[in-house]
C-alpha cells in the first residue's frame, strides 16, 4: 500500500508552496531578457499576466494539453531555478498538477531536464534545475519550455498567476576567477 | 517720489519681502524710466527665483551692471551663451567684465560648462586676482585641478588687493556700506596701488581747503572711530574718506582751515567701520566736496606713499598702523602726541581744532550720532598726524586725521586700521589653511589632505564643512570607518547641510550598514526632497540591497534635479552596468565626464566597461585617466594592472601591481591579483608564495584557497589541492564558485581513481 507520500521526492512531488519566495543571494532573475510566449491563452488572460508581478492576475490557455510556456534567450544563459505561483484554493480545477521542464536550443531539439508533480499547492513552488553532478549546478541553454502535462481534478486548461526563472548572478569583478566573499576583499576590489 | 520708492524697494529687499519690493519697483520703473531702476528691478526678480522676469526686462541693456545681472538670469536659465556674449562683448575684446571679480567667476563657471577648460581657469584666476576673499573661484580652480598653492593665492600681494579693493571702495560713488575697517586696510596694503594712485592724482586737482571743507562735510556724516588708525590707516583712512564720507555727509560742513582736523577726523571714522553702518541719506552735495577733500588727502598721501621705497609697505604700514593703533587707543581723547612727533604739534592743534569743530560738528550733526565720531575725529586726528609723521603741512594734519578717523567705531565697537589690518591676515591665514587642505583633497592626496585640516583651530574644524571633507579624505584613502565617523560628526553638528552627504552614503554602502544607510536616507528626504544628494543615499540604499531597478530611479531623479551634478550620472553609470545594460552604463558615465572631466568615479566606470566587454585597449586607456587624476588610488591601480595583464603586458601588469600592494598595505586585491598573474605566467611556485602570505591576512577569504587549489591542481599535488578546495568550501562562496570547485574537485579525483585502479 503505497502511502501518499506528500513530500515524495523521488517522484518529485512537492505539496505545499511558499508565499514568499526566499532567494539566495546570488540569483539573480533572468526572464527580463527573455521572449516569453504561450501555446494558447483565453482572450485577458494572456501571456503578460504571467509577468506582471501581480499575483491576481494570470495566465489562463486555452487548447489542448499539454499547456507550454516558452522562455527564449538571446544568448545561452546559465539557468538554476524555476518558480512558479500557483494557487489550489483560489484555482482548484485549473490548478496544474504534472509539470515538465524542457531546455534547448530552440524548439526542435528541446529535452526534458526536470518533471515535478504539485500537490494541491498553495504559493510559490521553486523548481531546482540543477542536476546531482556539481557541474550540473546550472544549465546553460538558449530556451527553456515549462509545459503543463496535467491539471488537478483533471482540468482541461491551467491558471498559472507568476513565472520566475533564476540564474547565478555573474562575477561583479570581470577576469577573476573566483568571486570574493570576505569582506575586506569586497571593499577593496570596486570603486562607486 | 523716486527716491522714496527706491528707498522703499531697498528696504523690502532688506527684510526678504521679495512681493512688495517687486510691486514697488514696478511703481518706480514704471514712473521713472532709467537703467538703473530696471536694474533694481531685476535685482528683485533674481532675489525672487524669477530669472526670466529679469532675463527680459535686462535683455539689451549695456551699462555693466545691467549686464551683470542680465548675464546672471541667463545663467540661471542655462542660456550660457547669452550669459557669455552679455559678460564680455566679442566685438570689444578688451573690454573690462563688469563687476570686477564677480563678473569673471562667472565668465568662469560658463566656460566649465561649456568645456573650455583653460578659458575658464583663466578667469577664475582673474577673479581670484580682483578678489582674494572670492573663495569659490579658488575652489572651482581646485576642483578643475590647477590651483596653486594656497599659500601663493592668500599672500601678502591679496592682503593688498582687500585693500585696494576697500580703498576703492572708498573712492567709489558713496556707498554707505562701504566699511571703514576695509577702507583703512586698502589704505594700509596699498602702496603701489594703481587705485590708490589714480584716486591720489584726482586728488592733486583739488586744492587743500576743499578737501578740508569737504572732510569737514563727510565727516561729520559717519561716526568716527574712536580710535585713529595708524599710519597705514591713515593712507587708507585717506582713501577711505571719499566714498563714507560721500555717504554719510550730513549737513554742510563747516569751512575749516587746512588744520582743521574735524573734516579729516569725521572723515576718517567714516573710513572706519561707520561708514557700513551710516547708510543714511547723503547729501549729494557733500559727497564731491568730500571727493575733493579726499583726492587732496589721496594726493598727500600718494607723494608719501610713493616716496616709501620697498616692496613691503603694507607690512611696514601695518606697522606704523600697529604701533599708532597701540598708542592711538590710548589717547583716544585725542591727544595723540605718542605718535611722531613731526606731528604732534600738528596732532595737538588738530585736536584743538577737532574738538573745536566736534562741538561745532556735534551741534550740526547731532542728528546723526556725530558726536561720536567727532571725537573719534579728535583722536584719530591726533593719531593720523601722529601716523604720517610727515611733512606738517595741514594736509598732514589731514592725513594724521584720517589715518585717526580711519578707525572705525562699528555700533559702539572701534574698529581701528591696525585691528583691520589684524582682521586681514587672520583671514588671510585661515584661508590660506582652507585653501591649501582643499586643494591637496581634489588633487587626492588625502593624507596631506588631513593633516593641513588637522591645523586648523578647533571651532572650524567642528564645522560641517571641514568634517565632510574630512571624511570625503578618509573616503578616498579607502578607510571607510574613519569616514564614517568623520560624516557623523558632520552630521550631528550641522544636520541640516547636505554637502557631502552622498559620500557619506557610498561609505555606508561599503560597509554594508543598510539600516544606517536608509536612516541616512530617511531624513535626507525629510530635510530637502529637492536636494540630489538625498536621492542619490537613497539610490544607494537600494543598491546595497541589489534592487537595481529602482536604484535606477533613484539616481534618475538626482539627475533631473540637477544635471550638473556629476556623481548622479556615475551612480546611475554603475546601476546600468549591473543591470548589464553596457549601452546606457556608457552614456552615463561619458555624462558624467563631460560636467566634470576630473571624476575619476566615471574614467574607472568605463574602464570597467570595456574589460567586460573585453575591450581590453580602451579599458586600460579609462584606466589610466583615472589613474593620473587619483595616482594614490590602489583600487585603480589594481584594475590598471589587470587590463594590461588583459592586453598581455604582463611585465608592465606586474609592476603596476607592486604599486598598488605599496600604495596600501591594508588593500588584499592588487596581492591576489599578482598570484593570478604570475600564476598565468607559470610562475607557479612564487604565485604559491604571494598566496601564503594573503592566506595570513585574509583568512575568510574562499577565493585565495581556491585558487591555491588550483594551482596546487595544475602541480598535480593533489593531496594540497583537495585541502585547499576543501576550505574554500567551507567559507561559503558563491554558487557559480561551489560549481566549479566541485568539478574541479571531481576531476582531481579522475587520475586518482584511474591510478587506483590502475
Amino acid at each position: 500500500m503505497a502511502t501518499e507520500s506528500s513530500e515524495g521526492e523521488e517522484e518529485g512531488k512537492i505539496t505545499g508552496g511558499n508565499l514568499v519566495l526566499a532567494l539566495d543571494d546570488d540569483l539573480r532573475e533572468m526572464g527580463k531578457k527573455a521572449v516569453w510566449s504561450v501555446s494558447s491563452c483565453k482572450t485577458g488572460n494572456g501571456v503578460s499576466s504571467l509577468r506582471d508581478d501581480n499575483l491576481d492576475t494570470y495566465w489562463q490557455s486555452d487548447g489542448a494539453q499539454p499547456h507550454l510556456v516558452n522562455v527564449q534567450f538571446q544568448k545561452k544563459v546559465r539557468l538554476q531555478m524555476v518558480a512558479l505561483y500557483v494557487d489550489f484554493k483560489l484555482d482548484e480545477s485549473y490548478t496544474p498538477s504534472k509539470i515538465s521542464i524542457r531546455a534547448g536550443d530552440g524548439f526542435h531539439n528541446l529535452k526534458e531536464i526536470k518533471t515535478v508533480e504539485l500537490v494541491k499547492p498553495a504559493g510559490w513552488i521553486p523548481i531546482s534545475l540543477s542536476g546531482n553532478d556539481p557541474r550540473e549546478t546550472f544549465v546553460n541553454t538558449f530556451m527553456l519550455q515549462i509545459a503543463v502535462l496535467s491539471n488537478h481534478l483533471n482540468g482541461r486548461d491551467t491558471h498559472v498567476r507568476q513565472i520566475k526563472v533564476y540564474g547565478p548572478r555573474p562575477n561583479p569583478f570581470p577576469h577573476q576567477p573566483f568571486q570574493f566573499t570576505s569582506t575586506e576583499f569586497i571593499t577593496y576590489s570596486c570603486v562607486r | 517720489m523716486e527716491a522714496i520708492l527706491v528707498e522703499c524697494v531697498q528696504n523690502s529687499l532688506r527684510h526678504f519681502m521679495y512681493r512688495n519690493a517687486i510691486f514697488m519697483c514696478e511703481r518706480l520703473c514704471a514712473g521713472f524710466p532709467s537703467e538703473v531702476n530696471l536694474q533694481l528691478l531685476a535685482g528683485c526678480y533674481l532675489h525672487n527665483n524669477q530669472a526670466y522676469c529679469a532675463y527680459h526686462i535686462l535683455k539689451g541693456t549695456q551699462m555693466p551692471q545691467s549686464r551683470y545681472l542680465f548675464a546672471i538670469s541667463c545663467f540661471r536659465m542655462d542660456l550660457l551663451k547669452e550669459a557669455e556674449a552679455a559678460l564680455c562683448n566679442a566685438n570689444e575684446p578688451g573690454a573690462e567684465v563688469p563687476n570686477g571679480a564677480a563678473g569673471h567667476y562667472l565668465l568662469g563657471l560658463i566656460y566649465r560648462y561649456t568645456d573650455r577648460k583653460r578659458g575658464s581657469i583663466h578667469h577664475f584666476k582673474q577673479a581670484l586676482s580682483i578678489d582674494p576673499l572670492l573663495w569659490s573661484a579658488y575652489e572651482e580652480l581646485c576642483a578643475l585641478g590647477s590651483a596653486e598653492e594656497a599659500a601663493a593665492v592668500f599672500d601678502e600681494a591679496a592682503a593688498i588687493c582687500i585693500h585696494k579693493q576697500y580703498l576703492h571702495n572708498g573712492v567709489a560713488p558713496p556707498n554707505a556700506l562701504m566699511s571703514c575697517e576695509d577702507q583703512s586696510l586698502n589704505f594700509a596694503r596699498c602702496s603701489t596701488d594703481d587705485v590708490s594712485t589714480k584716486q591720489l592724482k584726482q586728488m592733486v586737482g583739488n586744492n587743500t581747503r576743499d578737501l578740508a571743507g569737504s572732510y569737514h562735510g563727510s565727516t561729520a556724516s559717519s561716526q568716527v572711530a574712536s580710535q585713529a588708525l595708524n599710519g597705514g590707516s591713515a593712507h587708507l583712512s585717506l582713501y577711505n574718506t571719499p566714498s563714507p564720507i560721500a555717504t554719510q555727509l550730513s549737513g554742510a560742513a563747516p569751512p575749516l582751515p587746512c588744520r582743521n582736523l574735524l573734516p579729516n577726523g569725521p572723515n576718517l571714522s567714516a573710513f572706519g567701520a561707520d561708514s557700513a553702518q551710516r547708510s543714511t541719506v547723503n547729501p549729494t552735495i557733500q559727497a564731491p566736496r568730500r571727493k575733493f577733500v579726499d583726492e587732496g588727502k589721496l594726493r598727500k598721501i600718494s607723494g608719501r606713499l610713493f616716496s616709501d621705497s620697498g616692496p613691503r609697505r603694507s607690512t611696514r604700514l601695518a606697522g606704523d598702523a600697529g604701533a599708532n593703533a597701540s598708542t592711538n587707543a590710548t589717547s583716544v581723547s585725542g591727544n595723540g602726541t605718542s605718535n611722531s612727533s613731526k606731528y604732534l604739534g600738528s596732532s595737538k592743534l588738530s585736536a584743538v581744532a577737532l574738538r573745536a569743530v566736534t562741538v561745532r560738528k556735534g551741534q550740526s550733526w547731532a542728528n546723526e550720532n556725530s558726536d561720536e565720531g567727532v571725537r573719534n575725529e579728535v583722536s584719530d586726528d591726533s593719531r593720523s598726524s601722529s601716523t604720517l609723521g610727515n611733512c606738517s603741512c595741514p594736509s598732514g594734519d589731514k592725513r594724521s586725521l584720517d589715518q585717526e578717523g580711519a578707525s572705525m567705531p562699528v555700533a559702539g565697537s572701534v574698529l581701528t586700521n591696525t585691528r583691520v589690518l589684524m582682521g586681514t591676515a587672520e583671514v588671510l591665514g585661515l584661508l590660506r589653511l582652507f585653501g591649501e587642505a582643499y586643494r591637496l583633497s581634489c588633487l587626492y592626496r588625502c593624507q596631506d589632505a588631513l593633516d593641513v585640516y588637522s591645523r586648523l583651530p578647533h571651532k572650524h574644524y567642528n564645522t560641517g564643512w571641514v568634517l565632510s571633507q574630512v571624511g570625503k579624505a578618509y573616503f578616498e584613502l579607502v578607510d571607510y570607518m574613519e569616514a564614517d565617523q568623520a560624516f557623523n560628526l558632520a552630521r550631528r553638528t550641522t544636520p541640516y547641510s547636505l554637502e557631502g552627504m552622498d559620500i557619506y552614503s557610498t561609505v555606508l554602502y561599503h560597509l554594508k550598514e543598510d539600516m544606517k544607510l536608509s536612516y541616512l536616507a530617511q531624513e535626507l528626504i525629510a530635510t530637502d526632497r529637492l536636494a540630489p544628494q538625498s536621492w542619490c543615499a537613497l539610490g544607494n540604499c537600494y543598491s546595497l540591497q541589489k534592487d537595481h531597478e529602482t536604484a535606477l530611479k533613484n539616481f534618475q531623479r538626482a539627475v533631473q534635479l540637477d544635471s550638473k551634478f556629476s556623481y548622479a550620472h556615475t551612480l546611475c553609470g554603475h546601476e546600468y552596468v549591473s543591470l548589464e545594460d553596457f549601452e546606457h552604463g556608457i552614456k552615463s558615465y561619458q555624462t558624467a565626464l563631460r560636467i566634470d572631466a576630473r571624476h575619476y568615479n566615471a574614467w574607472y566606470g568605463l574602464g570597467m566597461v570595456y574589460l567586460r566587454q573585453e575591450k581590453f585597449e580602451f579599458s586600460e586607456h579609462h584606466f589610466r585617466m583615472a589613474f593620473k587624476i587619483n595616482p594614490c588610488s590602489s583600487v585603480i591601480m589594481s584594475y590598471l594592472g589587470t587590463a594590461l595583464h588583459a592586453l598581455k603586458r604582463s611585465e608592465e601588469a606586474l609592476m603596476i601591481m607592486e604599486k598598488a600592494i605599496l600604495a596600501d598595505r591594508k588593500n588584499p586585491v592588487p596581492v591576489y591579483q599578482k598570484a593570478n598573474i604570475l600564476m598565468s605566467l607559470e610562475k607557479l611556485d612564487k604565485a604559491l608564495e604571494v598566496l601564503e602570505e594573503l592566506k595570513e591576512y585574509a583568512p575568510q577569504e574562499s577565493s585565495v584557497y581556491a585558487l591555491m587549489g588550483k594551482i596546487y591542481k595544475s602541480q598535480n599535488m593533489h593531496s594540497q589541492a583537495m585541502l585547499h578546495f576543501g576550505l574554500a568550501l567551507d567559507l561559503k562562496p558563491s554558487a557559480t564558485d561551489v560549481a566549479t570547485i566541485k568539478a574541479a574537485i571531481e576531476k582531481l579525483h579522475v587520475p586518482d581513481e584511474i591510478e587506483e585502479s590502475l
